[in-house]
């Protein structure tokens, strides 16, 4: 895996930061925002850090999509069965119960 | 059946949903027993894993109907397959990666191709996120709301919706799922930086949820 090159932190402008930032979330912990090699390009880009932070919101909530998993309808179990009842002594990798 | 790229030997635990629940009281017994063949193992097990099973499912095709299917057939693959699972890692974490395999087995079924992920499932233009990032006065505000994301989530185009859900909801690293998928680590940068765009902009005008192709009701 080849690790792209990123630009000067320094230097850099908003439309480089633009380009590079999938890089720059995935090279570091996934925290931008407090970053020290950035931080002075973000208090002198408010727009980007605002980006920054967005973006950084959004991967956060993401894990709390699991938070309260949701139950399938009772005809998945249904139909589960069914299948089950149905499959043949002969099918391939049988570990399946004759009777559910 | 086959599924194609099943890792049925145990890999290093994913830091995703499976990975953070401890064992469960019970679960190795009614995995020897289902080994057996033993119908109310079978049951127990299905009773233990239904809800995270389907949630990822739904997570990651954002269609009840088409979780539920994978979901039967999730447990169904595991019921003909759980004679190889030797115990090496967490149960759990070996269901998820089998069903993560099989959504993304039937998703080339239906015509994603998943090897050129760039190319294939890229959205069209008025799909794609919107290169606005100075809208300051528009940010969201540090929080969102887990219903109003899992409806943006759900409306997402396929390529960005996977990659998403499994970098950010699942825990995967860049380079896990470049292999799932066949793709690039860079192809899965710009994949979940274009998804998390996107998110952002549907989260800060809900308007635009409803009005995405594809959308389909998450709430059940």
């Amino acid at each position: 895996m080849t690790e792209t090159k990123l630009p000067d932190f320094e230097t850099m402008t908003p439309a480089d930061f633009e380009q590079y930032l999938p890089e720059i979330f995935a090279n570091g912990d996934g925290r931008v925002s407090t970053d020290p090699r950035l931080q002075t390009f973000l208090k002198n880009n408010p727009d980007c850090a605002a980006l920054v932070r967005d973006l950084e919101t959004i991967a956060d909530q993401a894990r709390s999509l699991f938070d309260e998993p949701i139950d399938p309808s009772d005809a998945v179990w249904t139909g589960i069965q069914d299948k089950l009842k149905h499959a043949s002594p002969d099918d391939e990798d049988l570990a399946i119960p004759q009777t559910v | 059946m086959d599924v194609q790229g099943l890792q049925m030997t145990q890999t290093t635990p994913v830091p995703g949903v499976f990975k953070r629940n401890p064992p469960i009281a019970g679960e190795a017994e009614a995995i020897e027993a289902a080994k057996n063949g033993d119908a109310e193992a079978f049951s127990k097990l299905y009773a233990l894993h239904k809800r995270r099973v389907y949630t990822l499912c739904l997570r990651m095709l954002g269609n009840v109907s088409e979780a539920e299917d994978m979901t039967q057939e999730a447990f169904l693959h595991l019921f003909r397959k759980i004679g190889s699972f030797r115990g090496e890692s967490a149960f759990s974490t070996w269901l998820h990666r089998l069903t993560v395999n099989l959504v993304l087995m039937h998703l080339r079924k239906k015509g994603l191709n998943l090897v050129s992920l760039e190319e294939t499932i890229n959205p069209s233009e008025e799909d794609a996120p919107k290169r606005d990032f100075g809208s300051r006065d528009l940010q969201l505000t540090g929080s969102v709301d887990r219903v109003a994301l899992e409806r943006a989530v759900a409306s997402l185009p396929p390529g960005y919706r996977m990659v998403f859900v499994l970098h950010d909801v699942e825990g995967f690293e860049h380079n896990e799922i470049a292999t799932m998928l066949a793709c690039s680590t860079g192809n899965s940068k710009s994949q979940l930086h274009k998804a998390r765009l996107k998110l952002r902009e549907l989260l800060r005008q809900p308007d635009l949820i409803a009005q995405q192709d594809g959308f389909k009701e998450v709430t059940v």
